[in-house]
């Protein structure tokens, strides 16, 4: 199994959303984040005053998945998420050892 | 006639010995009290009646109005005799004649009279120097005279703010009494008048429960039937001191207290055993009396408004029949409320809900200062969701607005909504409420955007309304938006308030829908968002609605990732409208030039309405409404290449607007600001605009602070004129400004603000934008243009506005009909850099 985790932009999860449902990936978790990667921000003037808006509001969405779908869900995520502008996000992709249903105390292999 | 001596003693003398000697006899007996002195006063009120015939007519009408302790028929032997003489009208001859006629016989008589001579009109104003008079008006009661000239005193004298001033004087007063016997009514020698619990403590006892709550003595601990007792008793000390002293004397001195015991019927062997008793008798009713006025004070409702009082429990009506009877004085107690940072009172809400099914929604706001006072109750402030509440559980609101009731208790499921419909709209409220007086740092941003709008009240109303529709399951926003209709109707809302409001409601879903789910950082996104709303005051009002409502939805649900994307969307859009616009034409072919035809009064045509319209700003058609368009093009009307046509015109709250039409030409605006500046006046918010053929259409509003226009009749023509000759050159605006120049340069007010100045030429292709924030002082606008033209820049496009002391106003610039190189921007900013820092 892999943790699938993905830092999108905002108005991408929809999208995000719609393409796991398409590969039959119902579970997820999603997160509001604030960070910054290379797209470090900028300054936004508002009425003369300068305000610097360095951590820029983004969407965290994780799922578990069998290993054999790993590949395909990663690239459904970057194909949705992408606008081809820096600031697009993130995927990450963590082995997961092992995971518990907490209804029936079920090991899922 | 050869003088009264020969035929005896003055019929005067005559009918007040009569009237002395029969109240000595009652006071011989021991009953001097109130029925004694009752009659007393009958007697004297015949007696000036009497006087009143036999004088010279007034040509005026007159009253003769007894005040004070004669006002109450509590007269006693000698007593000062306290009379109000009110004339309808000027006191001249006839008038002097028919007051010595009435004053003299009761002077030679030996009656002492404290008069006071008024003419009906000084009570327009309250006499605050004489709170002691204004007391003693409160038993003012008709002698004799016009009964109708006393009806109208009666009016204009009894309102809440004089009863309110009375009150406050009332106890003023007593305190510095009480003061001057040590605060303790236990005096071996007391003055049965003006110690505390003596007569006077009586007397503003009834005072106050006269002008708050009539009934107020019912409900303390002392037995009213106690307290009258207490009342004829020291009536019939003092009654007594004045027979046996026969003169005004109140104090019962030891010298007096065995005789007043005797002559009052009290038993015992030894006089001291007799005084003992009288004495104390003295104490217990004076007792009685002392806490009847701590009580009647402690509690009684202060008065706020028309009949309306405040007391411990808030709130309340001073008179609940007439309360029942007039529904339009209903919200008046949810104002006051507000107002007195308190709640309304049980009783109160239990009288409305047990009313309010017999009104319709009318019946609350029928008249224009109901409606008027309904929305200055809707403005943010502390209270205003608890009240609305108040309002909503005694079913006040409900029926006010029926389309609110429709929500009233309304379940919707969805995975968000933690309350009813109708809770859920009473918090967004109480979030906009809250907002107006937070100092949480990230919300301070939002709670200065509240403070710049000119009518919060919309968006309150706005968000009061914004849920009804969803009585219905579906497209709840358009349902709103039909149903506020009506609402809008009924409180004669119209114009741009109107279209604001029904803008607000049907679009109230879209700012977040933008800002939390389209990449905002695609400028185009940005563009069609400005687009969409139009104006700052638009987005503004729209952006505060979206952060109260989505606030409301459930504690957790506007968290500290929303609020950042719901303001950079409102930055992003902000930026867009004030210095992006000038990019954007209008074109005859487009929508916004389709949408004016149909209405054209017959006056215009479309051809001239084109001409006119062709390369403004589309922002032109969002910030005016059609009704204005209408009225520039005629003031644009054959327009010849040096003329320049004026409109000057009167708004609410003294804001005058002023429209110029002419064709470009260097310094036009700093020439306008200059005059506008040399008679005083102060900008405070203000458009100008160059089409792309050299039009020139310059709107300000701005406030007379020297009231120029108010106090010259021919005001409003020589600001015309002036501003006719400074546009074309006929006058120099320099040289009238030479004598205001120190007062400009140096304003009274000192800057709190450190000027800023920026220039950018990567927002507009076409323009260099000017960005300048700056501390809002008369001449501000004429020093910046004066310093723009000096740099040889041409002024295309300027948006002016205010916010609290600061002035924020964004220009386009143009030199050689090109953006400024890097070099005139720098110049240019240093420059007016400079010359505010000098005027800070």
């Amino acid at each position: 199994m892999k943790l699938i985790k993905s830092i999108v932009r905002p108005n991408k999860v929809d999208e995000v959303k719609d393409a796991l449902a398409k590969l039959n990936i119902a579970g997820m978790t999603v997160t509001e984040v604030r960070g910054h990667g290379k797209q470090k921000g900028h300054t936004a003037i508002y009425r003369g005053k300068e305000y610097n808006v360095s951590l820029l509001p983004k969407m965290e969405i994780e799922v578990v998945v069998a290993d054999a779908v790993a590949d395909d869900v990663v690239k459904a995520i970057v194909q949705a998420a992408r606008t081809g502008e820096i600031g697009d996000g993130r995927v990450f992709v963590l082995p997961v050892l092992e995971s518990y249903k907490i209804r029936t105390g079920e090991k899922e292999v | 006639m050869t003088g009264s001596e020969a035929a005896g003693p003055p019929v005067t003398v005559n009918i007040l010995d009569g009237a002395r000697t029969e109240l000595r006899a009652d006071i011989a007996r021991g009953t001097g009290g109130r029925a004694s002195l009752e009659r007393y006063s009958d007697r004297i009120d015949a007696l000036l009646r009497r006087l009143v015939t036999e004088a010279p007519r007034s040509s005026v009408p007159v009253a003769l109005v007894a005040t004070g302790g004669y006002g109450r028929r509590h007269l006693c032997l000698h007593s000062d005799v306290d009379l109000l003489v009110l004339f309808g009208g000027p006191i001249a001859q006839q008038e002097e004649a028919f007051l010595r006629a009435l004053l003299h016989p009761l002077w030679d008589a030996g009656l002492v009279v404290g008069q006071q001579v008024r003419e009906l009109s000084e009570f327009s104003a309250l006499e605050r120097d004489n709170p002691e008079f204004l007391l003693a008006l409160v038993d003012a009661r008709l002698v004799a005279g016009a009964r109708e000239l006393f009806d109208r005193f009666h009016s204009a004298f009894h309102g809440a703010s004089t009863h309110a001033f009375i009150l406050e004087s009332l106890y003023t007063l007593a305190d510095e009494r009480h003061a001057t016997f040590n605060g303790t009514l236990y005096q071996l020698e007391p003055d049965v008048k003006e110690a505390p619990g003596a007569l006077r403590d009586v007397a503003a006892t009834r005072t106050i429960a006269q002008l708050t709550d009539p009934a107020i003595l019912r409900k303390g601990p002392t037995d009213p039937a106690r307290f009258e007792d207490a009342e004829d008793f020291l009536l019939r000390v003092r009654s007594a001191l004045h027979a046996i002293t026969s003169r005004n004397q109140n104090t019962l001195d030891h010298e007096w207290q065995e005789r007043i015991a005797d002559l009052m019927g009290y038993p015992g062997s030894e006089p001291r055993q007799r005084v003992e008793r009288l004495m104390s008798d003295y104490f217990r009713h004076a007792r009685v009396v002392d806490r009847a006025f701590r009580w009647a004070r402690r509690t009684a409702p202060v008065p706020v408004g028309p009949n309306l009082g405040r007391s411990r429990d808030g709130i309340g009506f001073l008179d609940p029949v007439q309360a029942a009877r007039m529904p339009s004085s209903w919200l008046g107690a949810f104002t006051a409320a507000v107002a007195e940072d308190t709640g309304v009172s049980e009783d109160a809400l239990s009288l409305m809900q047990q009313h309010v099914d017999r009104y319709r929604a009318d019946d609350f706001f029928p008249a224009a200062a109901e409606r008027a006072a309904l929305l200055r109750f809707l403005r943010p402030a502390s209270g205003l969701y608890d009240r609305l509440s108040e309002m909503h559980d005694c079913g006040l609101l409900g029926r006010m607005f029926p389309e609110f009731q429709a929500i009233s208790w309304r379940v919707v499921r969805d995975f968000y909504h933690k309350y009813t419909v109708d809770e859920h709209t009473l918090l967004t409220i109480r979030n906009l409420e809250r907002l107006s007086s937070t100092e949480v740092p990230e919300r301070v941003r939002y709670r200065n955007v509240l403070g710049d709008l000119a009518s919060p009240e919309l968006v309150v109303l706005a968000l009061l309304l914004h849920d009804v529709g969803k009585w219905r399951d579906d497209n709840h926003e358009i349902e709103s938006e039909r149903m506020a209709e009506g609402v809008l109707s009924r409180l004669h809302l119209a114009g741009d308030a109107r279209e604001t409001v029904l803008f607000l409601i049907r679009h109230h879903l879209k700012m977040s829908l933008v800002a939390f789910r389209r990449d905002t950082e695609d400028p185009e996104i940005v563009r069609q968002f400005a687009s969409f709303i139009g104006t700052e005051s638009r987005l503004q009002m729209l952006c505060l609605m979206t952060w109260a409502d989505v606030q409301a939805v459930s504690p957790d649900t506007l968290t500290p990732w929303k609020e950042e994307l719901l303001w950079r969307l409102y930055v992003d859009t902000y930026n867009h409208l004030t210095q992006r616009y000038g990019d954007e034409r209008i074109d005859p072919s487009q929508n916004g030039f389709h949408d004016l035809v149909p209405g054209l009064p017959p006056d215009l045509s479309k051809e001239e309405l084109s001409q006119f319209l062709e390369g403004l700003p589309r922002r032109y058609l969002q910030l005016f409404n059609a009704e204005t368009i209408h009225r520039h093009v005629r003031l644009a009307r054959d327009l010849r290449a040096d003329d320049v046509h004026v409109s000057l015109e009167a708004g609410d709250g003294g804001v005058w607007t002023l429209a110029v039409v002419t064709r470009d030409r260097p310094a036009l605006f700093s020439s306008i600001c200059g005059v506008l500046s040399s008679f005083g006046m102060n900008i405070l918010r203000g458009h100008a605009f160059t089409s792309l053929g050299g039009l020139v259409l310059d709107v300000f509003q701005f406030t007379d602070d020297e009231r120029f226009l108010e106090l010259n009749a021919d005001g409003r023509a020589r600001v015309t004129q002036v501003l006719e000759d400074a546009v074309a050159g006929r006058v120099d605006v320099v040289g009238r400004l030479k004598g205001r120049e120190r007062g400009i340069l140096q304003p009274k007010n000192a800057a709190r603000f450190p000027p800023v100045v920026r220039s950018d030429n990567n927002a507009s292709s076409r323009y260099t934008i000017l960005d300048i924030v700056a501390t809002n002082v008369v001449g501000l606008l004429y020093r910046i243009s004066r310093v723009i033209a000096a740099h040889g820049c041409d002024v295309e496009l300027v948006l002016i506005a205010t916010e609290g002391e600061k002035a924020i106003d964004v220009f386009h610039l143009t030199t050689g009909g090109a953006q400024l190189s890097e070099a005139a921007q720098v110049g240019l900013t240093a420059d007016l850099q400079r010359t505010l820092e000098e005027t800070r």
